[in-house]
C-alpha cells in the first residue's frame, strides 16, 4: 500500500473533527441541494447541466457521484463549492444558503469551509510544495501555522518533497500536495473533482486511501465525483447521475 | 507569502521579466537624461556666463538672456559712455557669434585688455594670450573636445585661425578671438552683442544699473544683474522649452505603460489557471489585483534602478565622447522619474489586474 499505509495517526488537533462528524451524522446534512438546476448558455441555447438536484451529505460523511461524461457531476461539484452559481433552487452549505449570497461572501465561505482538489492537480507552477500549501493558510487570513503544517504534510507523507516544484514531482506526490493545501485550513467539506483521472493504479489506489483515512480517521466529510467505478469501494455512499439528474441505483456506463 | 509567490512568478519568465524592467529602465533613463541634458546645458552656460565676473550685462533692448540667440550689436562706443558712471570699474565690450559648424557653440569676440579688467584675466593651462589678429583661445574642454592644442589651426567662420593658448573653461564662452578680426569676418565694423560691466563693488550693481537706465543713459536697453542669470536659466523661462520636456516626459510614461501592460497582459493570459486556482482557495478579487500591481510594482522599482545605472551611462559616455556636454543628473529628477514610472506602471497594470480579478473561476480552472 506504500505511503498511504504508513500515515501515522493523527494529531489530536486534528481529531476533533472525528468525533464532531460522528455526533452529527444524525443531525442536519452539512450540504444540501434543493431542486437545484444550472443552466449554460451556448449561444441563444440553454443547455441545463442540472436538472432540479435534490442531494444532500451528512456530516463526516463520504459520497462518490459518479456518472458518464456530460452528466453534470462537474457542475454540481462546481455549484455546491460555490464556484459556479446556482440557476434556481437552494444550495446549502454547513448551514449557509449559497443561492443568496453575493459572490464575495461565496468566496469567503469557500476560503473558510470548502477545500478542493481536482483532476489535473492544479498546483502553482512556480512555488514549491511548501509555497503550494502555504498559500492556501495566507489567503484564509490566519497566516503560516507550522505545527498545522508539519501534521498535514507528515500524514501525506510529503516532508521530504516540500522544496520540490511541481515540475520535479510525480503525478501521485503533486496530488497529495493538493490534498494537503485543500485540507490545511480544515474545511468542512472536501470536494474532489476525479483526483484519481490522471493518476496511474498504484497512485490512484494511494490518493483514494488517503481520502479514505481522511473520512475515517478526521471525520472529514468528502465528496468526490469520478467515473471509475473502483474507486467507489473506498465511500459510504455512491450517488449515480445522468443527465443533469440524479438517478440513484442506476448503474454508470 | 505573497512576497514568494511575486519574485517567483517574475524569475519564472526571466525574459518578459527582462523587457518589463528594461523599458522601465529606458523610460526612466529617457526622462533623467532629457531633463539632466537641457538642465545641464542651461545651468552650465549660466555658470560661466557668471563666472565672467561682471556685475551687470548691458543688451539691445528686447534681448535674450540667451546669449548668442540675438543678435542686434551695439555701437561700441557705448563702452566709453558707459566707463563714465559713477561706481563703474571696468567695461568689456563683447561680440558673440553663434557657430554651428561641428558642434553648437558661441564665440566670443573680445578685446582682451578690456576683458581681463573685468574677468581678472584667464587661467592659461598652456600657450599665452591672443597677440595676433587670427589667433584663438580654447577652453579646455573645447581643446579636448574639438582635439586642439597650442599651436594648431582651427578653422572658424571660414577662417583659418591660430590656436595661441588653452585656458581653463567657465569665462562666458569656450573660444575666443580679437573682436576686431570677427568684427570684420561678420560685417559688424564697430560694433558689440554685449556689454559686461564690473562696479567698484559688488553692492554699487543696482546703483549703477539706475543710472543705466535713465533717459539720458540708456534707455529701453536691456540691464541685467549676472547674479540673476543662473535663476533664469530654468526651462520654464525658455519659451517651448518646458513643452518640449513635458512631451519626451509624456513619451518616456508611453513607452512603459504600453510595454507593462502587454507583459502583464500576456501574463494574465498565462496564468489564467492559476487565478483560477487562486480563486478556488478563496482569494477574492481585490487580492488578484494586489497580487497583480504588485508584481508590476517590483517589476517597476527593478527597472528604476536600471535606468538610474542606465542613465549614469549614458551620461559617462556621452561626456567621454562630448565633453563640452553638460548632463545634469540630480536626485529630485532622479525620485520623480521613478514616481513617474510607478505611476505609468500602475496605470498600465491596472486594466489587465482588473481583467484578471473578473475571471470566472471555473472557466479559468479549465482553460488550457
Amino acid at each position: 500500500m506504500g505511503i498511504a499505509a504508513t500515515i501515522p495517526a493523527p494529531q489530536s488537533a486534528l481529531q476533533s473533527a472525528a468525533g464532531q462528524g460522528s455526533e452529527k451524522r444524525s443531525l442536519e446534512p452539512i450540504l444540501q441541494t434543493e431542486n437545484l438546476w444550472k443552466l449554460y448558455h451556448a449561444g441563444k441555447v440553454e443547455v441545463p447541466a442540472l436538472r432540479g438536484v435534490n442531494f444532500a451529505v451528512q456530516p463526516g460523511e463520504s459520497v462518490a457521484v459518479m456518472g458518464p461524461s456530460g452528466c453534470g457531476k462537474s457542475s454540481l461539484l462546481y455549484v455546491i463549492g460555490g464556484l459556479a452559481q446556482a440557476s434556481r433552487g437552494k444550495v446549502l452549505v454547513d448551514g449557509n444558503d449559497l443561492t443568496e449570497m453575493r459572490d464575495s461572501e461565496r468566496t469567503k465561505l469557500r476560503r473558510s469551509k470548502i477545500g478542493f482538489v481536482f483532476q489535473r492537480f492544479n498546483l502553482l507552477p512556480t512555488l514549491t510544495a511548501r509555497g503550494n500549501i502555504a498559500i492556501a493558510q495566507y489567503i484564509h487570513g490566519d497566516g503560516f501555522d507550522p505545527h498545522r503544517f508539519a501534521v498535514v504534510t507528515k500524514m501525506l507523507g510529503l516532508e521530504g518533497r516540500l522544496a520540490h516544484k511541481p515540475s520535479e514531482m510525480s503525478g501521485g506526490e503533486q496530488q497529495r500536495v493538493a490534498i494537503a493545501r485543500a485540507i490545511i485550513n480544515e474545511p468542512k467539506i472536501l470536494l474532489a473533482d476525479e483526483p484519481t483521472g490522471n493518476l496511474d493504479t498504484k497512485n490512484s489506489e494511494i490518493v483514494l486511501e488517503m481520502l479514505r483515512r481522511l473520512n475515517k480517521d478526521l471525520g472529514q466529510t468528502v465528496v468526490m465525483i469520478t467515473h471509475n467505478p473502483e474507486a467507489t469501494v473506498y465511500f459510504d455512499r455512491v450517488v449515480h447521475m445522468r443527465d443533469g439528474v440524479i438517478v440513484d441505483g442506476v448503474p454508470a456506463d | 507569502m505573497m512576497g514568494e509567490l511575486i519574485f517567483r512568478n517574475l524569475v519564472h519568465r526571466p525574459a518578459r521579466t527582462f523587457i518589463g524592467i528594461l523599458a522601465i529602465s529606458v523610460e526612466v533613463a529617457l526622462v533623467v537624461l532629457i531633463v539632466g541634458l537641457t538642465s545641464g546645458l542651461l545651468t552650465e552656460t549660466a555658470k560661466r556666463i557668471e563666472g565672467i565676473g561682471a556685475d551687470i550685462m548691458l543688451q539691445p533692448p528686447g534681448a535674450s538672456y540667451i546669449l548668442g540667440f540675438s543678435n542686434a550689436p551695439m555701437p561700441i562706443k557705448i563702452a566709453d559712455k558707459l566707463r563714465e558712471l559713477k561706481y563703474v570699474q571696468a567695461v568689456a565690450p563683447t561680440l558673440l557669434q553663434f557657430n554651428s559648424t561641428g558642434g553648437v557653440e558661441v564665440v566670443y569676440g573680445i578685446d582682451p585688455e578690456s576683458f581681463r579688467e573685468v574677468t581678472g584675466g584667464f587661467v592659461f593651462l598652456s600657450g599665452h594670450d591672443m597677440q595676433a589678429p587670427d589667433d584663438v583661445l580654447v577652453d579646455d574642454w573645447a581643446a579636448r573636445a574639438k582635439h586642439l592644442k597650442v599651436g594648431d589651426t582651427y578653422n572658424l567662420f571660414n577662417n583659418n585661425w591660430h590656436v595661441a593658448g588653452i585656458v581653463e573653461h567657465g569665462k562666458g564662452s569656450r573660444v575666443f578671438v580679437p573682436i576686431t578680426t570677427l568684427q570684420d569676418l561678420i560685417g559688424a565694423h564697430d560694433k558689440a552683442s554685449i556689454f559686461f560691466v564690473k562696479c567698484t563693488r559688488p553692492e554699487h550693481a543696482e546703483d549703477v544699473m539706475e543710472d543705466m537706465r535713465k533717459p539720458d543713459n540708456f534707455p529701453g536697453y536691456t540691464v541685467r544683474p549676472l547674479k540673476d542669470l543662473l535663476s533664469l536659466m530654468t526651462s520654464t523661462n525658455i519659451p517651448g522649452l518646458q513643452v518640449f520636456i513635458d512631451a519626451m516626459i509624456a513619451l518616456a510614461v508611453s513607452i512603459g505603460l504600453l510595454v507593462i501592460f502587454l507583459t502583464m497582459y500576456t501574463t494574465v493570459i498565462e496564468r489564467t489557471r492559476d487565478i483560477g486556482v487562486l480563486k478556488s482557495l478563496g482569494a477574492n478579487p481585490p487580492f488578484i489585483i494586489r497580487a497583480l500591481l504588485m508584481e508590476s510594482a517590483l517589476l517597476c522599482l527593478a527597472g528604476i534602478a536600471g535606468g538610474v545605472a542606465l542613465s549614469y551611462g549614458v551620461r559617462a559616455a556621452f561626456i567621454a565622447g562630448f565633453p563640452t556636454l553638460s548632463i545634469l543628473i540630480t536626485p529630485g529628477w532622479v525620485i520623480r522619474a521613478g514616481l513617474i514610472a510607478l505611476f505609468g506602471t500602475i496605470v498600465g497594470a491596472s486594466y489587465p489586474a482588473w481583467v484578471a480579478s473578473r475571471k470566472d473561476a471555473v472557466e479559468a480552472l479549465t482553460f488550457d
